[in-house]
């Protein structure tokens, strides 16, 4: 068990890696929300759980905050990448489908 | 050239943690000063026995966390000093940012704020009001538990534009604010000193224990939570 969840945080760990070289190397804003709170989902719930295993007394709580992120993440960054479409920032040249032109309707 | 310095302050971040990591005292291993032991046994003028958890009884105070034994009770006036400086500071906000409309976009929300907002509101304020109920025996306090709610009201904010909040928060702020003076004058009439722990203060570690500690972490809670709340109100106005 213990040696799992080792696993579990050195897995989160390397997502957590990708979520910062994604954040350095995608082109424009949504790309790199995409890489930084994707990426960073599953290694947050890896690390927690990989936590809750190393330590069981502390499982139940982990479940909880996985719970939490889980539902607190994707809102976050559906926020803040409707905010940055809505002000104005356009998206790079290889973006080909663009379904939320114009803003959702009044 | 930029990519040599985020090079370099990377490695010396590193380097800084594994070495501070590295010093660290084996878990329960620390050698304590006397004045230190003296706080953690909850015995400054007493005879400095050790503290068990769940068995101790009657000590001079019985919040489990030392943190909060020392910032709510042998420092309580300190804390009334904390509360009142943010309170000035939330007044400063209040006075420059008066007088502005609030600021309409024409449009609704987000959809999935407004959704999500009915699912996470209310785990938001329990978490918070959770964090500053249990302040004496975990991690956190009337001023984390009130951050949060805060932050719970400032989801409230952004998913509804006709949302407003500053007249109660003016009215919990100010009544919880004038309730931990008269606690404090309380302690004055019983005790003989201002914000004595007058309250019976139990085993160490149940919830109702710690003497005026809960209740004076509870009147924090919310009047932090009301005062960021009303800085929050103050900032959507900017027009």
């Amino acid at each position: 068990m213990i040696t799992v969840g080792y696993f579990l945080i050195a897995f989160g760990a390397f997502f957590y890696f990708l979520g910062g070289l994604g954040i350095l190397r995608m082109p424009d804003v949504y790309n790199r929300l995409q890489a930084g709170t994707k990426a960073t989902t599953l290694g947050s719930f890896s690390v927690i759980l990989g936590v809750g295993l190393v330590n069981l007394d502390y499982l139940p709580k982990a479940l909880v905050i996985i719970a939490f992120i889980a539902l607190t993440n994707p809102v976050g960054s559906s926020v803040l990448a409707r905010a940055s479409y809505l002000k104005g920032i356009k998206p790079t040249d290889k973006t080909k489908v663009d379904e939320y032109k114009g803003g959702d309707e009044k | 050239m930029r990519r040599v310095f985020a090079l370099l302050i990377s490695l010396g971040l590193i380097l800084f943690f594994v070495n501070s990591l590295s010093i660290l005292p084996e878990y329960g291993n620390v050698e304590l000063s006397k004045v230190s032991n003296a706080y953690i046994n909850k015995s400054v003028n007493g005879n400095n026995e050790k503290v068990k958890f769940g068995e101790s009884k009657d000590l001079e105070d019985g919040a489990a966390n030392v943190v909060t034994s020392i910032v709510v009770d042998y420092r309580s006036f300190d804390t009334l000093g904390e509360v009142t400086v943010l309170f000035t500071s939330a007044l400063g906000v209040g006075l420059i940012l008066h007088g502005f409309k609030r600021k309409t976009y024409g449009r609704l929300p987000n959809f999935i704020l407004r959704v999500s907002v009915g699912i996470l509101l209310p785990l938001i304020l329990l978490f918070g009001v959770y964090v500053f109920v249990h302040g004496h025996l975990t991690p956190g306090g009337g001023f984390p538990g009130g951050t949060i709610i805060a932050a719970g009201i400032l989801l409230l904010y952004l998913s509804n534009e006709e949302f407003d909040l500053s007249k109660t928060s003016k009215f919990v702020e100010s009544y919880a604010g004038s309730l931990y003076i008269v606690v404090g004058l309380v302690g004055l009439a019983i005790g003989g000193v201002f914000l004595i722990n007058f309250l019976p203060t139990g085993v160490v570690g149940d919830l109702f224990s710690a003497g005026i500690v809960p209740i004076v972490y509870i009147l924090i809670g919310f009047k932090v939570g009301a005062e960021l709340s009303g800085v929050i109100a103050d900032l959507y106005r900017e027009g």
